[in-house]
């Protein structure tokens, strides 16, 4: 262990970064609480957050004849006749279901499905708004995977595709895998392929900045959870040497030599199946073994800004990538890795630079998927999606501050749209084959519409608008 | 006829199937030391199905014993797996199986088996087959004319293992605590 390094260090790091951090940790903990009292008031307020808006004219109850019995009948005998012409003549194009068991949602955990309905309003919220599509939240009660997966099965008839969220790691690797299998529309789980995709794009560009590429680096991944065994998955897929990656959880780097394997055969095959592929060198022990010498480390654990020590930055290659995904709280400060000689530091926080945000990913890869009325989507389109928002950051220009475009930055968003909609048209995957400039300018509007729709309600005040907070003291501590 | 005197494989040695990077041969006395972690292994795992599984606090000491018994018995059958290659020599995984004799029954001789343990990175495509085909000639040499094997209801692997390989359920073992 690095106990006899450790000490010197600690007394290394200033008194005045302590307090720093300490402060940090205390202001985004009361901004955490101060946000929570107003969501709480708004909610109540509002009454929720999304509703169904009819997007036909009504003129008068006649027109019901047609939106309705007996006009109704012809489209749905047309559709009888033709499974397929229902993404014609339906909402099925742009609707999607949102998905929950309620297992793990947020930092909460296991909450279950009816308090996991306001975080599946706010995630339609933003499928609307960034992406333009209507996204209904679904939570389930259910007791099983196999429940769980026959539920989102039968309702598939009303969607053109489905968003898994918020389930408990590992059964959500089962779950994704089998509904996949199943349904004849894209099946996607936020927290394993958004999460990994945001990953993917961001280090794709810190290896450009530092001229490396990935098929060369040796990465070390911190947590092996839904999101960093599929980033992992999606870094094999593309050329990273499977035995220079090397993962460590709770019990230390996953080898294939350790006690527990046998258990997670059985338990978590996925894990089981990377643990046997990587770490080559045959390491053992804690993260500290693990990154000696590496040059990139993808950390997606809990947050404790103490789980990435400043010599275990130290004792990595030259140049060293930081990525400290957890959230709220990093797994090491961002200036505490830079001064220990990180080159490029990313966390999941929008008050730090470089914040890998699956929201920069979902809603795009909705939009595109759903205009090519896709099949399915692999993992090729995932890292489509991946690369084409790491060129949109390019494209702005790369540093080490602007590794990733910002959510303030939407023109990339129709850009990934359209390179998944060409990938799936590519991988023979799409029901309807429109061009790139097609998807691009479909996107475009689709995407752009719904901020004009929020601003035309707010205009004739159809949604109220926001009440005024209460005057609030800043909580004493 | 034990897996040894079988011969037929490639240079890697008899017992070795063409493409399964382990080789199989008769336990030794000296491979008691490395056969007790693999067995350990293997009963901790079966703790993680059920209470009634759980591994006693002297229970390298019995698999000391109960190994170099089983060696010593002619009635049991009880094979090393050897890597191959660099690995050649190192223990990387065990059966141990016993004839038994089934006294209202025909067949009158059941070869069971009680143990298959590999380490994770030699169960490849073909291992088991090729061990389970070892260990049926080993039991069918000593007398066997009908094979079975023992393992936790709850794993489901195992279960899978041996009915895609033409097993089914014959008896069924259930308990509770006194």
């Amino acid at each position: 262990m690095a106990q006899s390094v450790s000490a010197p260090v600690e007394r290394e790091r200033t008194a005045r970064q302590k307090a720093r951090e300490a402060a940090a940790a205390e202001r985004s903990e009361d901004q955490t609480d101060l946000l929570g009292e107003r969501s709480l008031e708004l909610s109540r307020y509002f009454g929720g957050k999304i509703e169904t808006v009819p997007k036909v004219p009504v003129r008068s109850l006649a027109d019901f004849a047609l939106w309705y019995t007996p006009g109704v009948a012809r489209v749905s005998r047309a559709i009888r006749a033709d499974p397929e012409s229902a993404f014609d003549l339906t909402g099925r194009w742009n609707t999607i279901a949102i998905v929950t068991d309620g297992s793990r949602v947020l930092g909460l955990g296991d909450i279950g499905p009816r308090a996991a309905l306001p975080v599946m309003e706010g995630k339609a919220l933003l499928f609307k708004f960034l992406g333009g599509v209507d996204a209904i939240p679904i939570p389930i009660q259910v007791s099983s995977p196999d429940q769980f997966i026959a539920t989102v099965e039968a309702m598939a008839p009303a969607f053109g595709g489905v968003n898994l969220e918020d389930i408990a790691s590992p059964k959500c690797f089962g779950i994704l895998e089998e509904l996949q299998k199943r349904l004849p529309i894209p099946v996607w789980h936020d927290d394993q392929l958004g999460t990994a995709a945001a990953t993917v794009a961001g280090l794709l560009n810190a290896l450009e900045l530092t001229h490396r590429s990935v098929r060369e680096v040796r990465t070390v991944l911190l947590g092996a959870g839904a999101a960093n065994l599929v980033t992992a998955r999606l870094l094999l897929e593309l050329g990273h040497p499977a035995h220079q990656l090397t993962l460590v959880d709770q019990k230390g780097v996953l080898h294939a030599d350790r006690e527990d394997l046998d258990e997670l055969e059985l338990r978590n095959p996925w894990k089981y199946k990377i643990a046997l592929r990587t770490n080559g060198g045959g390491r053992t022990g804690d993260l500290a073994a693990a990154l000696d010498g590496a040059d990139v480390l993808l950390a997606a654990s809990t947050p404790n800004p103490d789980t990435i020590r400043p010599e275990h930055v130290r004792s990595m290659a030259k140049d060293p990538i930081v990525f400290a995904l957890a959230n709220p709280v990093p797994e090491i400060w961002p200036d505490v890795a830079r001064s220990a000689g990180a080159a490029i530091v990313a966390t999941g926080r929008s008050d730090f630079p470089n914040q890998v945000n699956n929201s920069l990913i979902f809603p795009a890869v909705f939009r595109g998927v759903l205009d090519a009325r896709a099949r399915s989507i692999p993992d090729e389109v995932v890292l489509a999606a991946a690369k084409e928002l790491a060129r949109g950051a390019a494209r702005k220009g790369l540093t080490a501050q602007h590794l990733l475009p910002t959510m303030e930055e939407p023109e990339v968003f129709p850009q990934i749209a359209a390179a998944v909609g060409d990938t799936a048209v590519r991988l023979g995957i799409a029901r309807r084959k429109l061009s790139h400039d097609e998807f691009l300018d479909r996107a475009t509007t689709l995407m752009g519409r719904s901020g004009q729709l929020v601003r035309a309600l707010a205009r004739a005040r159809l949604t109220p608008p926001m009440p005024r907070a209460p005057a609030r003291r800043r909580r004493t501590r | 006829m034990s897996p040894e005197s079988e011969g037929g494989g490639r240079s890697g040695g008899p017992g070795e199937s063409p493409g399964v990077p382990i080789h199989l041969r008769p336990a030794r006395d000296g491979d008691v030391p490395a056969l007790v972690p693999l067995l350990l292994r293997l009963k901790r795992l079966n703790e993680e199905f059920d209470p009634l599984l759980k591994v006693r606090d002297d229970a390298d000491q019995q698999a000391k014993q109960v190994l170099k018994a089983d060696i010593a018995n002619p009635k049991a059958v009880v094979l090393a797996a050897e890597g191959v290659g660099a690995d050649k020599d190192k223990v990387v995984g065990f059966v141990r199986a016993l004839v038994r004799e089934r006294p209202f029954y025909a067949p009158e001789h059941e070869g069971v088996i009680l143990d298959i343990y590999l380490l994770p990175i030699y169960r490849r495509r073909g291992v088991g087959e090729y061990v389970l085909r070892e260990t049926s000639n080993a039991l069918k040499a000593k007398g066997a004319a009908v094979v079975t094997a023992e393992f936790p209801s709850q794993n489901e692997i195992a279960s899978r293992f041996y009915t895609k390989r033409g097993f089914r359920p014959i008896t069924e073992v259930q308990a509770r605590s006194l």
